[in-house]
């Protein structure tokens, strides 16, 4: 159970304050989940290549010495990666750039083989995901989000119920596989262990035992067959069960779906310059002037916004 | 023809025993399921209380005397951020009970003892009776999802309030409380039409999920100044994972009701499958709140099936802070008395076997709103059995904490007990009696 | 003509513990007139107010504004959260946005009105009062009613009146979609002006007169099926246990 938000630019161009508007989103959301944060956030493309996010190791279960060593050996193996470039560290992310194309699960395979606990966090022309364990300040602290321009982004406080508190297990989701697409969920979505059965049973890999995965390989899989994220989200409808507010980036789209009980919060202000969805209103209000009208999703809701 | 050795042997199924096959054939004539009364009625085959025994001092520790050496059993709960915590001389209380389930009688005789022996009562599925306004000193105030009765004044003079998620008896569900108990009287309480098969939801009306419930607590803390604590009341499910979420949700108090809680009614098979033995939950709950470091400032309070003081100091021992009982009290008002035989015979049961609450034919005044049936419970002589019940309970329950070597019933603790079972001692984490070892942990 | 003071607090700078107390002890000395500017949204905003009094909020409310009153008077001029309302015993509700979901949950008396649009499950378990909204409504308004009046003056959402007991609904637009035992029934000629008056006495004129005429609305009430236990209505009760 948590808080989600999600903020999308209309106009053209980039929003300078992009990181710093979901910072203050977040951070007014933050009561509803201490346990951990993270958001998912579109910046300029690198049409030519993919911007490239690992994690080291997780803190909470490994030493610090142990992530220094995977931080190292990806860093070596960006250095010595045909196209790699602008190879960056920050708390225990390793970031780089790559030139090309890819084969994504190839190369996920690759860097998370290089050692115990490695595990990619986001790769995409334009998406990066960063997430820590721990309230919203955190980001700031750890990734000076506020200084990041770009122009839509999705973001998560989590309060745990079922999984474990571990940055693994925090949100957004990946749609690991598929460039630029990544999802928040707040709810439970009660057929999960049935959905990942049969995903795994055609080689599908889960990295955490949290439901909210589900969705993101759910939609990881809808792009990849080429479906549009519209399409994608009337899939969510349509196969989840439970309750579930879900909001989802592409590199160039924003969707949000509502499950058809309307069990968790979720609303929407939209102008002729922004769309903000969040949890709270008190979120879009803390971040975001103006006189704009806020209202309530409706059930089994989907919507989509695209530049 | 009478001889015993040519009579049929019968050979009866394991899997459709005569119970299964009336079930059946009860089912084939109405086309709904069974509800009745009392709780589940299965013989215990899970891990219980029963399974657990105490290990009193011997040379390696020394006894207290009993009658002389103090024991105290004063209980405070809901320190945690209640201005006004709940001071109870005893640690035991009465559970939730609605009037509408109960007659106005039984409700008075139980607040009337409650008060006496200075402990609290608690209202239930209906809101704050009128027993309960005028014969009650602490009561806790139950808000549950259907909402019946509900009335902020009452709310503001409770001593603690009660947020029902769910019950012991009947997880995930929401109450029942058939046509003939809407009397013209519950009716006017629970604002609903007289003689409606009553069905609370079994979601609350305004929050689903903690985080809602982080909100809804500082509203209910926001109506009652800050003054009392508020209990979260969880039915045992998945209690490892709601008592941690209750207690991060800002719970001054955590009440946990295992599956041997008892209902006025609710479908039978809700009563048997549904929630976790109270043994389970007690080692759940505190494992849950150990685990989010809150275990002492949040306190614990076991309900469901807790029949004697026994039961109350074992699930002391395993970490709670008080225990409710229920049935517990409503027997000791006659409940199941060889009293009115043939009104027992009329509803097709005994005394010893009756759990036909959901009639509201109780043959002794109880669980009824006729008034002809309520007379039967005088209310100064229920009020008096019920206040011996719980000074007995209490005397036991001090009786094997001074064995112990505790001048303190809160004092009691795991590693005063063995287990008799090896399911005991995994489920506890207590050594199995004559290994000195504690099975899989 | 009494002299009704006026009051006007920053919620900005305080915490909701510090405006609710404000408000109450400025209640308790007799009626009055308080505005409360930059509530932002916040949550459990004058919960439990048993004075008479009126409270006005400059802005949006988060959830359960009005919760658990007895007596005052709440106007909202943003949007209110969750929950708006609710368990009130008596008193008067405006919000000139919309609503989140259980708006009026299990109110026993009172009066609430929303402007704008109401979410998912208007009027859930409503014991008693009036629930007025211009605009439309979502999901299972009304579900479990057990007494008052509900009135819609735009469309439903689905599972309209879903499981009620004794609770009278009236919808000016379209219905999405009935709940269980949930039926129309015809409107009488009192009850047409009932709505016309009431609708006169709480929507302003203007958007009072976007809504259908009182005779033009469609009443809907429980059909009393679920009422009791009877095997021959199982498709009735296949959906609603």
């Amino acid at each position: 159970m948590c808080g989600i938000m999600g903020y999308f630019r209309k106009r053209a161009g980039n929003d300078e304050r992009l990181g710093a508007t979901m910072l203050s989103m977040l951070e007014a959301l933050g009561r509803r989940g201490p346990d951990s944060a993270g958001v998912a956030l579109i910046g300029p493309s690198h049409r030519a290549g993919y911007i490239v996010r690992v994690q080291a190791g997780d803190q909470l279960a490994m030493n610090n010495q142990a992530i220094q060593v995977n931080q190292e050996a990806i860093k070596l193996f960006a250095e010595a990666l045909a196209g790699a470039s602008d190879i960056s560290t920050s708390g225990v992310y390793v970031r780089f750039l790559l030139a090309g194309e890819a084969d994504l699960p190839e190369l996920i395979k690759a860097i998370e083989g290089l050692g115990e606990g490695i595990e990619v966090l986001s790769i995409g022309h334009a998406m990066e995901i960063s997430k820590e364990v721990g309230t919203p300040h955190l980001l700031e602290s750890q990734h000076h989000i506020s200084a990041f321009a770009g122009t839509h982004g999705i973001g998560h406080t989590r309060l745990c119920t079922e999984s474990i508190v571990d940055l693994s297990h925090s949100q957004p989701f990946w749609g690991r596989g598929a460039a630029d697409v990544a999802i928040v969920h707040n709810g439970h979505i009660t057929n999960y262990h049935q959905l990942r059965r049969r995903y795994e049973q055609r080689g599908v890999e889960f990295v955490t035992e949290n439901d909210s995965e589900v969705l993101a390989v759910y939609l990881a899989e809808a792009l990849n067959r080429g479906a549009t994220l519209r399409q994608g989200l009337d899939g969510v409808l349509r196969d989840m069960d439970g309750a579930f507010c879900c909001l989802a980036v592409t590199a160039t789209e924003m969707g949000l779906v509502k499950d058809p009980y309307a069990f968790k919060p979720l609303v929407v202000a939209e102008t002729a310059d922004f769309v903000a969805v969040a949890t709270e209103e008190i979120a879009i209000r803390s971040a975001v002037p103006g006189n704009y009208k806020v209202s309530e999703a409706q059930v089994e809701e989907v919507q989509v916004w695209s530049r | 023809m009478n001889d015993p050795s040519s009579r049929p042997l019968l050979q009866t199924s394991g899997t459709y025993t005569a119970e299964v096959m009336q079930g059946i054939h009860t089912k084939a004539e109405t086309g709904i399921y069974e509800i009745r009364g009392y709780g589940t009625l299965r013989q215990r085959r899970w891990a219980t209380f029963d399974d657990l025994t105490f290990l009193p001092c011997g040379l390696t520790r020394i006894p207290l005397e009993g009658y002389r050496e103090k024991c105290s059993t004063r209980t405070v709960l809901g320190g945690r951020f209640a201005k006004r915590p709940l001071e109870l001389e005893i640690p035991i209380m009465i559970t939730g009970m609605s009037w509408g389930a109960l007659s106005y009688n039984a409700k008075a005789a139980l607040a009337k003892a409650a008060a006496k022996v200075g402990t609290s009562n608690t209202t239930g599925d209906g809101g704050l009776s009128p027993a309960e306004r005028e014969f009650a000193k602490d009561y806790v105030y139950e808000v549950l999802p259907s909402r019946y009765g509900i009335d902020v004044h009452d709310l503001r003079g409770a001593s603690a309030i009660e947020l029902t998620i769910g019950q012991g008896a009947k997880p995930g569900t929401g109450g029942l409380l058939l046509g003939s108990k809407i009397s013209e009287t519950i009716a006017r309480q629970r604002d609903l039409p007289v003689g409606v098969d009553q069905r609370s939801p079994a979601r609350h009306p305004d929050m689903l999920g903690p985080d809602d419930m982080v909100i809804k607590i500082e509203e209910l803390r926001e109506a009652t100044d800050g003054q009392v604590p508020i209990f979260v009341k969880l039915g045992a499910s998945r209690t490892f994972d709601d008592v941690k979420l209750a207690a991060k949700a800002g719970a001054d108090v955590v009440v946990v009701d295992g599956m041997e809680g008892g209902t006025g009614a609710s479908p039978a098979i809700l009563q048997e499958h549904t929630g976790i033995p109270t043994l389970a939950a007690v080692c759940e709950a505190r494992a849950a709140l150990e685990d989010c470091g809150l275990y002492g400032e949040v306190q614990l309070i076991i309900a469901g099936g807790i029949r004697d003081g026994v039961d109350a100091a074992k699930a002391m021992a395993l970490g709670a802070d008080a225990v409710y009982i229920g049935t517990a009290a409503l027997i000791s008002l006659n409940c199941n008395k060889p009293l009115y035989l043939e009104d027992y015979r009329a509803l097709g049961t005994e005394p010893y076997h009756c759990h036909h609450c959901h009639t509201g034919r109780c043959p002794v005044g109880i669980t009824t709103q006729d008034p002809e049936l309520m007379k039967r419970l005088d209310i100064e002589q229920g009020a008096e059995r019920a206040l011996n019940l719980l000074r007995a309970m209490t005397l036991e329950i001090q009786m094997l904490a001074r064995a112990c070597g505790k001048s303190d019933v809160h004092h009691l603790e795991p590693e005063d007990m063995a287990a008799l079972t090896m399911e005991a001692s995994v489920i506890c984490g207590v050594p199995l009696a004559g290994t000195r070892k504690v099975f899989g942990r | 003509m009494v002299e009704i003071a006026a009051m006007a607090i920053d919620a900005a700078t305080l915490s909701t513990r510090e405006i609710n107390t404000l408000i109450r002890a400025r209640l308790k000395s007799g009626p009055a007139e308080i505005s409360v500017e930059n509530p932002n949204a916040r949550h459990n905003l004058a919960v439990a107010l048993l004075q008479p009094g009126r409270v006005r909020f400059a802005g949006s409310v988060g959830y359960y504004c009005g919760g658990l009153i007895d007596g005052a008077e709440i106007y909202v001029e943003g949007s209110a959260g969750w929950g708006l309302a609710e368990s009130m015993n008596h008193g008067h509700v405006v919000v000139q946005g919309g609503a989140g979901n259980g708006a009026a949950a299990a109110i026993r008396g009172g009066t609430v009105v929303i402007h704008g649009d109401a979410a998912a499950r208007l009027g859930v378990s409503m014991k008693g009062g009036l629930v007025l909204v211009g605009g439309d409504c979502g999901y299972m308004a009304g579900f479990m009613g057990q007494k008052g009046t509900l009135i819609v003056c735009g469309n439903t959402g689905h599972a309209f009146a879903d499981s009620m007991y004794a609770t009278t609904c009236y919808v000016g637009g379209n219905i999405g979609g009935l709940g269980t035992d949930a039926v129309v029934e015809p409107l009488s000629a009192e009850e047409a002006e009932m709505l016309d008056r009431l609708l006169a006495e709480h929507l302003p004129p203007a958007l009072r007169a976007q809504k259908p005429p009182g005779r033009d609305f469609t009443k809907v009430v429980a059909g009393r099926k679920l009422w009791n236990f009877d095997k021959h209505n199982w498709k009735t009760w296949q959906d609603a246990l």
